[in-house]
């Protein structure tokens, strides 16, 4: 832990957390300890080399658990989710016994996709060329003309099956068909997660933005604290952006951010800030009426919703103290980020361009709790659009104005990599992920990116 | 210019913060001994640690001007600390706030009640002394409208009210009365300060409205309050002072 009274502060703020022993049923807060990852550099040209995207597609998208979308998409028997990695296409699809069963979206005849990407309702596949048709399961129900086929018809009449699994009221899958198991891969993340219920969040938002940058570089925008101070300035009245903890775990990494406080790099304001102000509001308080000191803010909110939450039809019981005010902020490897609150997740996918390294596709999903005894929200449409197009949001696109511009500055000649921090130790945690799967257990050799 | 203040005795309401305390300070560089309050306990013991080495007699205790017996006794112990009082500046303010009916009760209690009750508590000794001098910050957010319609500026209104009709009372007493009305001042934990980090358009967009391209510093309001509250402004009573670097757009007649 780096010293906080050194950095670039005004004030040293000693945070009140939750300790191990008061958390012990829920999700856990202890500290992981530190790996010890090394101050090389991280090569650039992982985020522009074609090569390395080539070793990536090999060894990582193609190997491991991946997030398909929301079970709460596909309730009924034929309901799908389409969705892409790379140059791959799925579907997702809900059987008539309730289960799910994933499929590659192509037609196993000319290769055709069977479906457009996004979501819907079939009670077969049928492919829009020679009208090959699919039951649910993936089997072929019609092949025209069959008897033309001297051949017959492909391997076992069907699509072949890819691994699938619910959990936490999202569907996952994977293009390996020898993936580990999903309880292996997610954890030990699962007892993280769950006591936050986020099946009884609905959709707010459902956004998909194609940045001009390396899938990585987004990964790393939300893998660190210290952009706080460069481009979210106003956040310094929101959250404590220096009295971070960091808990690197296998593959998967978090960090734990202190909300509804002034951070120790501005000096303690004597008004409630606006954004603090809103938590205030939306947790049922009335800020007009709070006598206490804005250092007290955080930890009156915590109390407030632990009393109130129940009426509010909001059920916090899993939950630790700090879960009601504070950003649970995890990384699943590859490509997830989400930040995990007590009535919300605001969590983004970060998937490949099929061909450019230099290009992603940055999907933003925001869950709200639904009060117990209030109608379940009509779903959100998806919109898509390309980087500067429309705004998402004043944080996002301060996340996002710089991304080009790293992405075109990472490929000069006077750029070797990047010289990461101490408070950055989750991006070098990612780095070494990705390095054990590319160069697995042997290791890099010299050269190797 | 003498402004006559050494060996005098202020009582400064508010005194550990950004305007309370540059008037604090600037008394204090005068040779005034302060009884000075805040809320804080940590603040009232920074400000009087800080304000000790210009070598005047400095106490403080923190006090919720709200709650109104602690309120009185802390003013009764201020004036008894310094063995009387000179000088009364109540700067202590609930700030701004829109929606909430609470607001109205916040600053009638703070804004209005804080002066009113350190009037009433000085009053009898000025008067037994035949001379004192009390100034009172408004804002100019009382003269045009600014940050929407709020209990603020409307109860900080009624303090130049009230000034200038105890300027009238107390006249024969020997007393002054003067009201400041400041504009936009910003300094390090101020509410601009705030501004600047959390809606930097804003900030901006009134930064071009300054006629001097900037907003105020503590110490500009500090020293226009500081000659009110002295022997220098010995005719001025009644007045009401805008410190505003020429912001307002209205001429005040």
């Amino acid at each position: 832990m780096w010293d906080t009274a050194r950095m670039d502060v005004k004030r040293v703020v000693d945070v009140a957390r939750v300790q191990p022993e008061d958390a012990a049923s829920g999700t856990p807060v202890d500290k992981a300890p530190d790996p010890k990852l090394g101050y090389d550099v991280i090569p650039a040209a992982r985020y522009f080399s074609p090569d390395y995207m080539k070793l990536e597609w090999e060894r990582i998208w193609t190997k491991v658990w991946l997030l398909g979308g929301r079970a709460d998409d596909i309730p009924n028997p034929g309901d799908y989710i389409c969705t892409e990695i790379g140059k791959e296409s799925v579907l997702i699809v809900r059987q008539h016994d309730g289960s799910i069963r994933c499929f590659p979206n192509v037609c196993l005849h000319r290769g055709n996709r069977l479906r457009p990407e996004g979501l819907g309702n079939a009670e077969q596949f049928r492919c829009m060329y020679h009208h090959w048709t699919y039951g649910l399961d993936g089997a072929i129900e019609r092949l025209p003309d069959l008897c033309t086929f001297p051949q017959g018809g492909p391997p076992g009449m069907t699509l072949p099956s890819l691994p699938c699994v619910e959990w936490n009221s999202f569907v996952w899958y994977s293009l390996n068909p020898d993936v580990e198991p999903f309880d292996d891969y997610i954890a030990p993340l699962k007892e993280h997660l769950e006591p936050y219920h986020p099946e009884r969040m609905a959709w707010k938002r459902d956004v998909t933005v194609e940045w001009d940058c390396n899938w990585k570089a987004s990964v790393d925008a939300f893998n660190e604290t210290y952009h706080v101070q460069g481009i979210h300035p106003q956040l310094l009245w929101y959250l404590d952006d220096v009295n971070v903890q960091i808990d690197c775990y296998e593959r998967h990494n978090r960090y734990l951010i202190p909300f509804a406080t002034i951070s120790p790099r501005v000096a303690m304001p004597s008004q409630i800030p606006p954004a603090i102000h809103e938590i205030m509001v939306n947790a049922g308080m009335d800020p007009a009426e709070y006598e206490g000191r804005i250092s007290e803010i955080r930890r009156d909110v915590q109390i407030f919703k632990r009393k109130h939450g129940k009426a509010q039809g909001k059920d916090y019981s899993a939950l630790n103290d700090d879960q009601l005010t504070d950003d649970y902020h995890y990384m699943i490897f590859p490509n997830l980020a989400l930040n995990v609150h007590a009535d919300d997740v605001l969590m983004f996918r970060q998937r490949p361009h099929a061909t450019d390294p230099n290009k992603m596709y940055y999907d933003v999903w925001v869950f709200e709790l639904v009060p117990e005894g209030e109608p379940w929200p009509e779903r959100v449409k998806h919109r898509r659009f390309r980087h500067g197009d429309r705004s998402i949001g004043q944080v996002l696109d301060q996340d996002a104005y710089n991304l080009p511009t790293v992405q075109l500055g990472m490929q000069s000649e006077s750029f070797p990599g990047l010289w990461i921090g101490e408070q950055e130790l989750r991006i070098r945690h990612f780095h070494k992920v990705l390095d054990d799967y590319i160069y697995g257990s042997d290791g890099k050799r010299p050269g190797d990116l | 210019m003498d402004l006559g203040l050494q060996g005098k005795k202020a009582i400064v309401v508010g005194g550990v913060r950004g305007i309370g305390y540059a008037v604090a300070e600037t008394l204090a560089r005068e040779g005034c001994d302060i009884a000075l309050s805040a809320r804080s306990e940590d603040g009232v013991k920074d400000a009087v640690a800080s304000l000790s080495r210009y070598g005047t007699k400095i106490v403080g205790k923190p006090v919720n001007v709200k709650r109104v017996d602690e309120y009185k006794a802390w003013l009764e112990w201020a004036i008894e600390a310094l063995d009387g009082v000179d000088v009364l500046i109540p700067l202590s303010s609930a700030g701004g706030g829109i929606g909430s009916e609470k607001y109205w009760y916040n600053a009638f209690e703070t804004d209005v009640m804080g002066p009113v009750r350190a009037v009433e508590a000085v009053i009898p000794v000025m008067t037994e002394r035949k001379s004192g001098s009390i100034v009172f910050v408004a804002t100019t957010s009382a003269l045009e409208a600014m940050g929407g319609p709020q209990p603020y500026n409307a109860m900080k209104t009624s303090l130049i009210t009230y000034g200038k009709q105890l300027a009238l009372a107390h006249g024969k007493d020997g007393i002054r009365v003067n009201v400041v009305s400041p504009g936009p001042v910003e300094f390090e934990g101020g509410n601009w300060d705030m501004i600047k980090g959390t809606m930097e358009k804003f900030y901006q967009s009134q930064l071009r409205q300054q006629p001097m391209g900037r907003l105020g510093r503590p110490e500009e309001i500090a020293r226009a309050i500081v000659f009110l509250a002295s022997d220098a402004a010995s005719w001025c009573s009644g007045s009401h002072l805008v410190v505003d670097g020429a912001f307002t757009n209205r001429t005040h007649f």
